[in-house]
């Protein structure tokens, strides 16, 4: 218990000296460690950013194809949404009622991933197809 | 610059662009104004300290295991409640500091969109490859003529730029509020009784 505790110490106190480090081998490795133990902000960031460049690839993807209509809005949140479930639920196996349940997880970044989506899919729409 | 021209030139809907990059320094500048007015002050950053502190307190206690004596669950609800208490406070002071930078922040948007506005009144700065709702189209089509639906202005734009490039601008910086914070608010919404 006292082991536990104090590893618990130092590891707090090793992420707030690399807080602003720059992504190592090692940080690299954690992002799909099913081992890893994970603090709430970490993975929130881990699972915004996701949604963010999933977010700006499909807006890149949906304005150069072109995709047009309502329903690939539909799409791409299912598919983001699906990315994010999978890589917490199947690669990280975190337990997700220890991070405020499915809900919680699922909704970080979502309304900025769909404003940048958007955002992505209609500029590339509107420059290269008119 | 000649060869420039042109090149923009070609591009019908360029005007999307300067609405972007527009958007894109505004939220540079918004930014700048938040690290002055708050990010970089010690209140600030204490009051940060002590909310990650309360937190990460918070989820140790709760996750321990339940003891089986009555007289040891009882003192340590009664440390979950300080802890969750002082939260609370902490939290509402961030929503103080929040709201200093917030109105000067609402100002410089809005002087910004009143700029775009007068550039870009009338002009379809964008064209949508969906055809918008009812409720996204009031804004997606505010101040143009004609009856397509998947003409784009600037104002709708402009408001999806505001919304991810500030958020994500934040989230990069390390500006955005801590969970804690964000959490206390969804977590107690309700006035705790026990502390009246």
């Amino acid at each position: 218990m006292k082991e536990s505790k104090s590893a618990k110490l130092n590891q707090l106190q090793q992420q707030e000296n690399h807080q602003n480090a720059h992504l190592s081998p090692s940080k690299l490795a954690k992002l799909f460690d099913p081992d890893a133990s994970w603090d709430k902000d970490q993975l929130g960031d881990v699972l915004h950013w996701i949604r963010q460049v999933v977010g700006l690839i499909s807006g890149l993807l949906w304005g150069s194809i072109p995709l047009v209509g309502g329903i690939w809005i539909i799409l791409f949140l299912a598919i983001s949404s699906g990315i994010v479930y999978g890589y917490y639920a199947m690669i990280l196996k975190v337990d997700e009622e220890d991070f405020g349940g499915h809900a919680a997880l699922l909704q970080e970044g979502l309304f900025a991933s769909l404003t940048l989506f958007l955002l992505a899919w209609i500029l590339v729409y509107s420059l290269a197809h008119f | 610059m000649a060869t420039t021209i042109p090149l923009f030139a070609s591009f019908k809907y360029a005007d999307s662009l300067t609405v972007v990059g527009i958007s894109f320094c505004t939220a540079l500048v918004c930014e700048a104004i938040s690290w002055i007015l708050i990010y970089r002050t010690s209140s600030y950053k204490s009051l940060k300290y002590s909310i990650d502190k309360a937190t990460k307190k918070l989820e140790t206690m709760k996750t321990e295991n339940p003891s089986s004596k009555l007289s040891i669950k009882k003192s340590k609800t009664k440390k979950i409640d300080r802890v969750e208490t002082s939260l609370k406070e902490s939290s509402r002071d961030l929503s103080l500091f929040k709201f200093k930078s917030g109105a000067v922040v609402a100002l410089v948007l809005f002087v910004v969109f009143g700029l775009l506005n007068s550039l870009f009144e009338g002009k379809v700065v964008a064209k949508l490859p969906f055809h918008p709702i009812t409720i996204v189209k009031k804004m997606s089509h505010r101040g143009l003529k004609g009856d397509d639906p998947t003409d784009c202005s600037m104002a709708f734009l402009y408001l999806l730029c505001s919304i991810s490039i500030r958020t994500n601008l934040q989230k990069f910086l390390g500006f955005s509020p801590p969970r804690g914070a964000a959490g206390a608010g969804g977590l107690f919404p309700m006035p705790d009784p026990k502390t009246n």
